[in-house]
């Protein structure tokens, strides 16, 4: 085991994408490490020759089939959805395929100026030498178009409008001007970008609707089917909780299954058996949250409950993910907990611990 | 055999099975035609392809006797069956159908609708969705092989499969092997369809004897291998001995391009009707970029912002999807993922904004004048007689005691023909304060009803189903609560249990999802017409009942918060609806809801944050219910027209509290000296301003009520009244004329 607390996918995972290389027998297009086939494969799941390859993404198929479909008509692919619908996890993992390297990476925020996007100057080379290509620094994005790789723009919608506006020259004409050295960068083949966003959270920037008529979008939805939900849920908490070497009780599955109904029915607007309307909280409620509430509560049970993963201990993060907005969400959870909560057994030792907390 | 019997197994509805089987005709030249359908319909057939018809059309025949039981063969441009019956018709080739006579369909017993077959659909609210595997094979076996092979749609299947399989062969017989080997491992042949298929062998044997040239049979693809096999006639005419015995009728239906999806009900109907209109429309032609051409300009039409650039890449990327999916070319899924992510921006909601319109399609058919009689028709002809009303044409005024039979029975049907949208009888005096025993309606025929009937078929084949499946399905797409309580009420005066059930069921569903206070207020009026309803007529009011308190106390609590910060117009409707919902609580005599409702009036009234309008309004209706007492509301109205307050406000409320109630003032001394206090204390220009609300107030009374009015001022016995008669007016009189005159003369001079 190393002493990264995380590798890049193409890494973890380089056995797979080597064997799924080694039996690509569909056309790949240029600059490409594998067909596009491979890829959804590689994402979805399955086997190449005797090689098991793991679900990266548990969800509709066809979401990954056009997303990568939208890469080898060279346009660009923007991953839309609210937090925690494994957006940066499916760009990671895509251009850990297509370009086997998944580490070109732009962080947008709302400090990211034009630099950060497009080059920068090494003063004191500008200085000495005057402008020059050695002069100048390159961005991921810079070398990728060079390299002919996936350039990752994480939380495009973070980083100003007028900054966003940059990458329109680059994703309709593939070419980056330079204009001080009378030169440009033109996108050698195989060069594309992926950008992840939210559309509903604070703080973030409208896209022009210039650039997101050069963006193929596709919508990461949240779980629709509980026991698929379940089941992301539980294999991410278990590999996270082995990575953090938190040991894992027994009763992790069940208590998976209790908060996601829980998150579910908030979520939803409605009881799992459809009979009684709710009103929903302020927060996403997503998948990833109820991941990080199941890690928090199996680090409580590890450190202070004795290795036990009780209610107590889960209802806390529970709390903290439900009630975002302290007067209105507290409200909501109150109604839930007295309409819905109370009258089912199985659930009475949640609806104590959050009826105390509250 | 004599001559060449050639199988055609089809898809129903399949355009790619049309466009082979017109080839496949065109190359065999049969001179006998024969076509899966009811034999005894035979002689229906020429009138498919009559000028007047438009597809989609349907074949209805239904029992005479009950016409509850009917059947439906629908036919669309793109059916290969249609397409047969033209092909026979242009070349004048004799058709005919040789399928089971429709009496078969029709089991003496209730219950025994399971028989229902592929192409046909009994109207029945149960059925469509819970089809077990066994049947759905039977009924699209292409489809569920489309299905295996992880296609949404059946034609995308049959294209890519069969049609552009680059060996050309013949697709007919590929299709009939992939059956036999379907039907292979098939158990046991239900009843009816092996005397079906039976019935089918007989019929086509007759044919083969007696033709001169090669016969073609089109028949659903399921059947073609028990056809081919050969049995002993002897044993075939075993299975149709004892036919059942029905008087059939039968005629032609316009049918709705949505109604030939399978979503809708109809068993052999297929996945997106519109996209299998456009596949037969765009045979030939470059079928992807027009299928996108139409999208575009569907989500235009909806506002959405579609340019040309984005429907190139919408095609590259249907083609590059198509090819990572390895498909020979984007189907309908592609397409509909590629428009997702480049016209959409990913936002699968807006498709669905227009998917109906675009694989449902919204074609309408059309039949010619000379077909007659539905079943809705004559169902009504006999409950006509039965009621002994007669359409006329000229208007009638008919009155009803609803206690007796028939006054009942002729409400009832009146009420059902309105809920189908025939207004034969319009209601006069819907007025909700009256009797609930007795009704005027004013009885007016149009020819047109007719036609509506027709259309309501679709609905059920007599008007009280009909009416029914027709509310229900309105219910579905309602949303408003009032709206939801008036379909309720509509089903009670139509006497449709199940249907007003349903409307209650809806209502209370959406109760929990509202909490607007004008939606929760608009339900109350008709939520007490409906349980009024109820009592008057013995039914169970009691779930009524509740939700009309359950309604009212949400609506009540949610007062407080929803009065405040309103606009003028805002208020105004809020005011409308606080009137109508406390009239509906009143007549509705709920006693758990009174006190909340008084004490939410109340509350409106003194905390002084409501708008103005409403306080006035909601004061009005507290003191009618004597929740404020005389001198209360003297003090309230002093202290909220009292110089101290703007005088915009001061109006709002005035209105608030006496529009449409004037009279007051003529009886209630006290309220009518703090008014003429706050008005004689306005200014001459805000008088004048306030005049249109003044007018508002004071146009409701008569001219004997102003009289009075005027009079009680000026003679009040009131001490304070200060104003009398000028006893020498005469005197002085013409001084003022003399201003009166100035005055109207100096405004004429400005015209």
């Amino acid at each position: 085991m190393t002493d990264k607390l995380r590798l890049p996918a193409e890494e973890i995972y380089g056995a797979e994408l080597k064997a799924l290389m080694a039996t690509d027998k569909a056309h790949k297009p240029k600059g490409w490490a594998m067909s596009p086939q491979a890829a959804v494969t590689y994402l979805m799941g399955g086997k190449a020759g005797k090689t098991t390859i793991t679900p990266k993404y548990v969800g509709n198929r066809r979401l990954i089939e056009t997303a990568v479909a939208t890469l080898a008509t060279d346009r660009a692919l923007l991953l839309l959805g609210v937090p925690g619908t494994a957006k940066s996890w499916v760009s990671e993992h895509i251009a850990a395929a297509v370009s086997g390297d998944s580490t070109r990476v732009i962080q947008c925020t709302a400090g990211t100026d034009e630099n950060q996007v497009r080059y920068s100057w090494n003063y004191a080379q500008l200085l000495a030498k005057g402008p020059s290509r050695e002069a100048l620094v390159p961005t991921p994005l810079f070398r990728s178009m060079e390299e002919g790789k996936i350039c990752r723009l994480e939380e495009l919608t973070r980083m100003g409008s007028d900054v966003q506006d940059t990458l329109i020259t680059v994703l309709s004409e593939k070419m980056l001007p330079i204009p001080e050295l009378n030169d440009a960068v033109y996108a050698t083949r195989g060069f594309n970008v992926i950008a992840t966003a939210n559309d509903r959270d604070k703080g973030v920037n409208e896209l022009s609707a210039a650039l997101k008529r050069r963006f193929n979008v596709v919508v990461l939805p949240l779980p629709e089917d509980m026991d698929e939900e379940i089941a992301i849920v539980s294999k991410r908490v278990g590999e996270m909780a082995a990575a953090l070497e938190l040991p894992a009780p027994k009763n992790v599955g069940e208590e998976v299954a209790r908060v996601l109904a829980i998150f579910r029915e908030l979520r939803g607007g409605e009881t799992l058996d459809g009979k009684a309307t709710l009103k929903s909280p302020s927060g996403s409620l997503s998948t990833a949250e109820a991941i990080a509430v199941m890690v928090g509560g199996l680090s409580h049970a590890a450190f202070f409950n004795g290795g036990e993963l009780s209610a107590d201990g889960l209802a806390a993060p529970v709390l903290g993910a439900i009630v975002k907005d302290p007067v209105q969400d507290k409200a909501v959870l109150e109604e839930y907990l007295e309409t819905v909560l109370k009258s089912r057994r199985n659930y009475s030792d949640y609806y104590s611990a959050l009826t105390d907390l509250i | 055999m004599a001559v060449r019997v050639e199988y055609f197994g089809i898809r129903h509805h399949g355009p790619g099975s049309a466009r082979r089987l017109v080839e496949a005709l065109d190359a065999l030249k049969p001179t006998d035609v024969l076509v899966e359908g009811p034999a005894d319909l035979s002689d229906q057939l020429p009138l498919l392809v009559d000028e007047g018809m438009v597809p989609p059309v349907a074949l209805l025949a239904y029992s005479k006797d009950a016409p509850e039981r009917a059947s439906f063969w629908p036919f669309a441009v793109f059916s290969p069956e249609y397409q047969a019956v033209a092909w026979a018709v242009e070349h004048s080739v004799p058709v005919r159908f040789i399928d089971l006579p429709v009496a078969w369909r029709f089991p003496p017993e209730e219950d025994a609708s399971e028989g229902a077959n592929a192409d046909e659909v009994v109207r029945s609210p149960s059925q469509g969705g819970g089809l077990s595997f066994s049947q759905r094979i039977a009924r699209d076996p292409i489809g569920v092989l489309a299905d295996a092979a992880g296609y949404e749609d059946g034609e995308s299947w049959w294209r890519d499969v069969i049609e552009e399989n680059p060996d050309t062969g013949p697709i007919f017989a590929a299709v009939a092997d992939a059956m036999a080997a379907l039907r292979e491992s098939e158990a046991d042949v239900p009843q009816l369809e092996a005397a079906r298929e039976a019935h089918m062998r007989l019929e086509i044997a007759k044919s083969a004897k007696s033709a001169q040239g090669p016969v073609a049979v089109v028949c659903g693809a399921w059947h073609v291998p028990a056809l081919k096999t050969k049995h002993a006639a002897a044993a075939d005419k075993a299975l149709l001995k004892n036919p059942p015995k029905a008087r059939i009728v039968a005629t032609w239906a316009p049918w709705t391009s949505p109604r030939l999806a399978f979503a809708s009900g109809y068993g052999a109907g297929v996945a997106a009707p519109g996209w299998c209109k456009h596949l037969w429309q765009a045979r030939g032609k470059d079928q992807g970029t027009v299928w996108i051409g139409k999208i575009a300009r569907a989500l235009r039409a909806e506002g959405q912002m579609v340019s040309t650039a984005s429907l190139i890449e919408t095609e590259r990327l249907a083609v590059g999807l198509a090819a990572v999916r390895g498909r020979p070319q984007p189907g309908f899924e592609e397409f509909r993922e590629a428009v997702i992510a480049t016209l959409l921006f990913g936002d699968p909601l807006l498709w669905r904004v227009v998917e109906r319109r675009i694989l449902l399609g919204n074609a309408v058919g059309a039949i010619p004048d000379t077909v007659t009689a539905a079943p809705l028709l004559e169902d009504l002809q006999r409950q006509q007689k039965q009621a002994r009303l007669k359409p006329e044409a000229l208007e009638k005024v008919l009155s009803l005691d609803l206690r007796s039979q028939a006054g009942l029975f002729r409400s009832t049907l009146l009420h059902r023909l309105n809920a189908l949208g025939v207004r034969w009888g319009q209601l006069t005096d819907a007025g909700r304060s009256r009797g609930t025993f007795r009704e005027r309606w004013v009885l007016e025929w149009d020819p047109e009803y007719a036609v509506q009937l027709v259309e309501n078929l679709i609905y059920g084949t007599t008007i009280q189903r009909a009416a029914s499946g027709r509310l229900m399905a309105l219910m579905k797409g309602a949303d408003a609560l009032g709206q939801l309580a008036d379909l309720t009420f509509s089903a009670m005066t139509s006497q449709l249990p199940e249907a007003a059930q349903r409307g209650i069921d809806r209502l209370a569903d959406r109760a929990g999802e509202t909490s607007d206070c004008l939606e929760l207020l608009g339900a109350l009026p008709g939520l007490a017409d409906v349980m009024r309803y109820g009592k008057a007529r013995r039914m169970n009011a009691g779930q009524i009942a509740d939700l009309f308190v359950r309604i009212g106390i949400q609506g009540a609590l949610s007062t407080r918060y929803a009065s405040r910060n309103l606009d003028e117009e805002a208020a105004r409707a809020f005011r409308t609806a606080l009137q109508q919902a406390d009239s509906a609580i009143r007549l509705a005599e709920a006693d758990d809801l009174t006190d909340t409702w008084m004490s939410a009036l109340e509350a409106m009234v003194t905390d002084g944050k409501a708008a103005r309008l409403v306080m006035g309004g909601a004061a009005r209706l507290l003191y009618e219910a004597d929740g404020m007492t005389p001198d209360e509301a003297v003090a309230l109205l002093g202290r909220m027209l009292s110089p101290g307050t703007a005088p915009a406000d001061a109006a709002a409320f005035f209105e608030g509290f006496f529009e449409g109630a004037g009279q007051r003032l003529l009886y209630d001394a006290g309220l009518r000296e703090s008014v003429d206090r706050w008005m004689t204390s306005l200014d001459g220009d805000v008088f004048v301003e306030y005049l249109p609300v003044f007018r508002r107030v004071f146009s409701a009374l008569d001219k004997t009520e102003k009289t009075r009015l005027l009079d009680a001022l000026l003679r009040g016995t009131h001490r304070s009244s200060t104003r009398v008669l000028v006893p020498e007016a005469e005197a002085i009189w013409p001084d003022h004329f003399a201003a009166l005159t100035k005055i109207l003369a100096g405004g004429a001079s400005h015209d």
